[in-house]
């Protein structure tokens, strides 16, 4: 016997990121995903971001790794909250991971959650966590080929940040090549070019989240009034 | 290596499926996988023999539909398929948008015998 299903597999975790979304949407949390591969500087970046943006917004972070809370510690040390989120092997957080970690962050309290995933720049990909959007990150030392590799991660996205800017003497990346592929992928998507380490391009980046921030908060209270 | 998770949840999917319907064991499991998803047929394969065992899918055979991109030449306006990396317009060589799609993972059907 044959019984249609056409269900989505991943129907679960798309049902538990509602959830979180909800949630977020009735505190006023924006929440944003920030996903690249390993090494690609998430961690640094949010390094040099988290201290242009604890003026504007009460913040928060969930750190995805496979082990160890180094991300985290290194978060904290900023005085911000940061949760370590250990997927103990596995390779991308689940919206179920979220939903735990909210239990150990005065959720009411933030306006802004920041999630790092795991890095990879495939997996996570797959795997909404309820977050209003996504960020991406790419180095120039990975290549500029990895928008037709990786589309996911560039189609699902609403800023591409383009990092280690600083290295861009000592390797062949070609911008032009990379911009073209970026909105072949995603033809409405914003790019920034940054560099923690020099603090190039740290202010617009600052400044296209705290925007976007703004805009998703007003909707927020919008449609709260509304209910 | 999200390939067991997404495994994972296709067998329980199906398996619940399976004993709604009130049937005992699935036999096929039809998925269908946008290229967007950069899921690998063959990673998918060993990740779903892991994850059906001890489950009415035990000896399910999965069949896997791969679902191409497919973009629009913004010159001549042709549509086609992206093959690998090579996004450029298959009839002209124009650059071309990505159209909707490709981001399918869907158990688009199961074939199921047996009572429960």
């Amino acid at each position: 016997m044959n019984i249609p299903v056409v269900t989505r597999v991943l129907e679960k975790n798309d049902a538990a990121a509602a959830e979180n979304r909800d949630r977020f949407d009735r505190l006023g949390v924006v929440c944003v995903n920030l996903l690249g591969g390993a090494g690609c500087g998430k961690t640094a970046l949010l390094e040099s971001l988290l201290p242009r943006l604890k003026e504007r917004f009460r913040l928060a972070v969930l750190e995805g790794d496979i082990t160890t809370t180094l991300d985290a510690e290194r978060i904290a040390s900023l005085g911000i909250p940061a949760v370590q989120l250990t997927t103990q092997g596995g390779c991308h957080l689940t919206a179920a991971h979220v939903q735990k970690a909210l239990a150990s962050i005065d959720i009411e309290n933030v306006d802004l959650l920041l999630i790092e995933n795991v890095g990879n720049p495939i997996c996570p990909a797959n795997f909404a966590l309820g977050e209003h959007f996504r960020i991406a990150v790419l180095s120039v030392s990975e290549g500029d080929d990895k928008p037709s590799k990786y589309p996911l991660l560039f189609r699902g996205t609403r800023l591409v940040v383009l990092s280690k800017l600083d290295l861009m003497p000592h390797v062949d990346f070609d911008v032009g090549r990379f911009q073209r592929d970026v909105h072949r992928v995603n033809p409405n998507v914003d790019l920034l070019e940054t560099s923690a380490r020099s603090g190039e391009g740290m202010d617009q980046l600052a400044s296209w989240i705290s925007r976007t921030v703004e805009q998703m908060s007003i909707r927020q209270c919008e449609s709260a009034c509304r209910s | 290596m999200h390939e067991l998770s997404i495994a994972m949840s296709l067998v329980e999917l199906a398996s619940e499926r399976a004993r709604r319907a009130g049937a005992a064991r699935v036999t096929r499991l039809n998925l269908r996988i946008g290229a967007l998803r950069g899921i690998e047929d063959e990673s998918m394969r060993l990740a779903f023999e892991a994850a059906r065992i001890d489950s009415p899918c035990g000896d399910a055979e999965l069949r896997i539909e791969n679902v191409p991109l497919r973009a629009r030449c913004q010159d001549c306006g042709a549509e086609y398929d992206i093959e690998g990396a090579e996004w450029a317009c298959s009839v002209c060589g124009s650059d071309g948008e990505l159209l909707d799609g490709g981001d399918e993972l869907q158990l688009a059907s199961i074939e199921v015998e047996g009572e429960p």
